[in-house]
């Protein structure tokens, strides 16, 4: 009788803890449904204390904003802990709720969210994603931003700001900036008898010390170009161009991109200095198990980079005759159109409290990213970062690649990807593959 | 009188009842096809994007640009080469395989457990696996390859290799599935066909010939115009493991239509529409071909 009892209490017992399981997990899982009707309700009581104050902290309503972005990396991970607690200790009784998925995924999602007034409060991409959002009038004005958060605008690098206006007006506040770096395995270096301090400086040396570096025993390659990206630091580097996005012209077929055509093309198809074919992912993981010399790419390798002992350097992309230039990007917040203006005044807020020093200073330690505000550019911490400082060297030469224009990506995924695999492959002769993508390249602009 | 009349309205509440049965299948079927297909249809002669933001009507632009598109000529080729390959590879190899497994002892039962296994895995699962095993750089076949004295194949990343290794997967996949269906139909063969077969004085390929072939015949036709449908609208096994790469050399039909939609601003949903109508059509002449020549063999087989 009495082990009945037990056995019955026990299970009891069992069962509650169960449901509790259940009830928090579809708390957590379906935060997004919960958390659209608790929003508008919250919406309601905060127009109406709208009124009362512009920037919405005296109604003491809890605001819950929707945040998407696309971190899906282990920058990701640190975002999180930013916004974690960001919500712990902000006194607007602002709460963020982020969802992070791969660009692909909102890039799809986003859009239709937007038509149908569904949107998230605010969203994190790249800045080259402004562009086609503002022409199809998806995005927020967010002119007022300086005036209403009170943040110095002189304060951040104008080439920075730049990158976050459509003509001329304000669509999202700065998030990050980069460039692409040279990187180099200084281990490599040193077993093709290279000074490992020592990077190369022109296309000329590059070129030479990718033969050097490369090994095909070892399955090591002396400098990764993965395919289905772009190479405009070679294009300009001998001064020549893609298109001109103020004008509407095609600069491809030009005598400058033919000889770079031709380097490169003997780069790979020749000397066989890259893997074929690899993905950026690929050339990722390679680079981290210490098979490749040389690789350009953005700050996010650092953390991987650092994670697997890799002894590798960092500097800019190396000169041509024409000078050394390296492609920009960057992310910004942006508010999707059709926010509510109290939840826009809170995401300000966020945004705000991102542009503060203390945590831009977090952001660039932790990820490796270059600093772009002038007082913490003079930080003697950040001066004495011997990979931020190298960075920031590098970052000097960024160059605007069509950001801020509609056509961005199709020019590059129907034109200038295609071309530059057509030539690494050794598909085309250099000369008839900047002919074909010159014709692709009308067709694009004619639209 | 009386009576007929009740029988009448027996009838028309018979036929109630029998359209409430089908109700639900049929909800789901009109949200999940008509209805898009409708959609796609009018969306095709608009010039939408996926803000949906001022769409017009443009006619039949839509059309008039898909025939000089240079990528949609090379993705129908690709589309078919993968079909006329893919098919035949794996109905031929699963037809070869149901010869020695249509018994139904353990090992037989075993074996076709086995081959059935990939196909219960997802293709994104079996694409990851298969592009890490044959990388040239890392996989591991790669290795063995070197291990053993030969050239290493860049099979995915080769531009001439990338489709027969995307057709070679699928078909190890797929394959499976085809065997269980023929191995079932062959079972179902009486036994007496064969004995009396056995009479005559028939070898053993002559009654695969001619006993076997034609009483599974609806079973494999069943299986050509299946198999020809999703051959044509492949598109997760290159996405996963080639992206349509290299050089556009693996780029499907629906894989354009992706592309042209969701991946390339600005997003063009009237174009990626007018090329979905375009596969549906090809799709549509194919099976009524297939369906009238494959069925039709059979009768002759039959006869």
């Amino acid at each position: 009788m009495r082990k009945k009892w037990v056995s019955a209490l026990l299970s009891a017992a069992m069962c509650i803890t169960l449901l509790a399981g259940c009830g928090g997990n579809t708390n957590q899982t379906a935060s997004g449904d919960t958390a659209d009707t608790k929003q508008e309700e919250q919406v309601s009581a905060d127009t109406q204390a709208d009124g009362s104050d512009a920037a919405g902290t005296a109604s003491g309503e809890k605001i819950t904003l929707q945040f998407w972005n696309v971190f899906t990396g282990s920058d990701g991970d640190i975002l999180r802990e930013i916004v974690d607690n960001y919500n712990k200790t902000n006194t607007d009784n602002i709460e963020i709720q982020m969802d992070i998925m791969p660009n692909d995924q909102l890039q799809q999602k986003l859009p239709a969210a937007i038509a149908t007034g569904t949107a998230p409060d605010f969203v994190l991409f790249g800045v080259e994603n402004i562009a086609p959002y503002v022409s199809n009038d998806s995005l927020e004005d967010i002119s007022d931003f300086w005036d209403v958060t009170g943040v110095d605008k002189s304060n951040i690098l104008e080439n920075v700001l730049e990158l976050s206006h459509v003509d001329g007006k304000l669509y999202g506040a700065p998030m990050q900036y980069n460039v692409s770096y040279l990187y180099w395995n200084k281990d490599l270096f040193r077993d093709a008898g290279l000074d490992p301090e020592k990077a190369p400086a022109t296309m000329e040396e590059l070129a030479e010390y990718a033969v050097k570096l490369t090994n095909p025993e070892k399955n090591q390659f002396g400098l990764a170009l993965p395919t289905s990206v772009t190479y405009m630091q070679f294009l300009w580097a001998n001064g020549g161009d893609a298109d001109d996005p103020d004008t509407n012209t095609n600069l491809l077929d030009s005598e400058e991109n033919v000889k770079t055509l031709e380097w490169l093309q003997d780069l790979t198809v020749n000397k066989k200095v890259s893997p074929n074919n690899i993905t950026g992912p690929e050339a990722d993981t390679m680079l981290q198990a210490g098979q490749i010399g040389m690789y350009m790419s953005g700050p996010w390798q650092i953390n991987g980079l650092r994670a697997q002992g890799i002894d590798f350097g960092i500097a800019p992309c190396v000169a041509g005759s024409a000078g050394a230039f390296s492609p920009a990007g960057g992310c910004s917040y942006v508010i999707p159109k059709g926010t509510e203006e109290s939840h826009k005044l809170a995401a300000y807020k966020f945004m705000q409290y991102w542009l503060t020093d203390d945590i831009l200073k977090e952001w660039s330690q932790r990820n490796g990213f270059p600093v772009w505000s002038k007082t913490l550019m003079e930080d003697p911490e950040i001066q004495g970062d011997e990979v931020l400082s190298a960075i920031s060297k590098a970052t000097e030469i960024g160059r605007s690649y069509n950001l801020g224009y509609s056509l961005a990506s199709q020019i590059d995924n129907d034109v200038m990807i295609p071309l530059f695999e057509k030539v690494m492959s050794g598909a085309a002769a250099p000369q008839d593959a900047l002919k074909e993508a010159s014709e692709a390249m009308d067709r694009v602009l004619a639209q | 009188m009386t009576n007929s009349k009740k029988k009448k309205k027996y009838v028309a509440q018979n036929q109630k009842s029998a359209y409430l049965f089908i109700l639900p299948s049929m909800i789901v079927l009109s949200v999940f096809v008509f209805i898009p297909l409708i959609a796609s249809f009018v969306i095709s002669i608009t010039d939408m994007n996926i803000f949906m933001k001022d769409v017009s009507f443009v006619g039949f632009k839509n059309f008039t640009r898909l025939f000089s598109d240079n990528r949609v000529s090379n993705a129908t080729f690709n589309s078919l080469y993968f079909t006329l390959l893919e098919v035949p590879l794996q109905v031929g190899l699963a037809l070869l395989l149901t010869v020695c497994l249509a018994k139904n002892n353990r090992y037989c039962k075993m074996l076709r457990s086995v081959y059935y296994l990939p196909f219960v895995c997802s293709m994104t699962a079996i694409g990851i696996v298969w592009s890490m095993l044959l990388d040239p750089n890392m996989g591991l076949v790669a290795y063995w390859l070197k291990q053993a004295g030969f050239e290493t194949a860049a099979f995915l990343k080769d531009p001439e290799f990338a489709m027969p290794t995307v057709i070679a997967v699928t078909a190890w996949k797929g394959f499976g599935y085809t065997l269980t269906l023929l191995a079932a139909a062959v079972l179902n063969i009486p036994q007496s066909l064969y004995e009396a077969a056995q009479m005559d004085g028939a070898g053993s390929f002559q009654k695969f010939i001619h006993i076997t072939i034609p009483g599974i015949w609806a079973t494999i036709s069943f299986c050509i115009v299946t198999t020809t449908i999703g051959a044509m609208q492949m598109f997760d096994q290159a996405y996963v493991m080639t992206q349509g790469g290299p050089l556009n050399k693996t780029e499907t039909v629906v894989q354009y239509i992706y592309d042209r939609g969701f991946q390339t601003a600005p997003y063009d949903l009237g174009y990626a529409s007018a090329i979905s109508v375009y596969l549906f059509v090809i799709v549509a002449v194919m099976t009524f071909v297939l369906r009238r020549f494959v069925l039709k063999g059979g009768e002759d087989a039959d006869a």
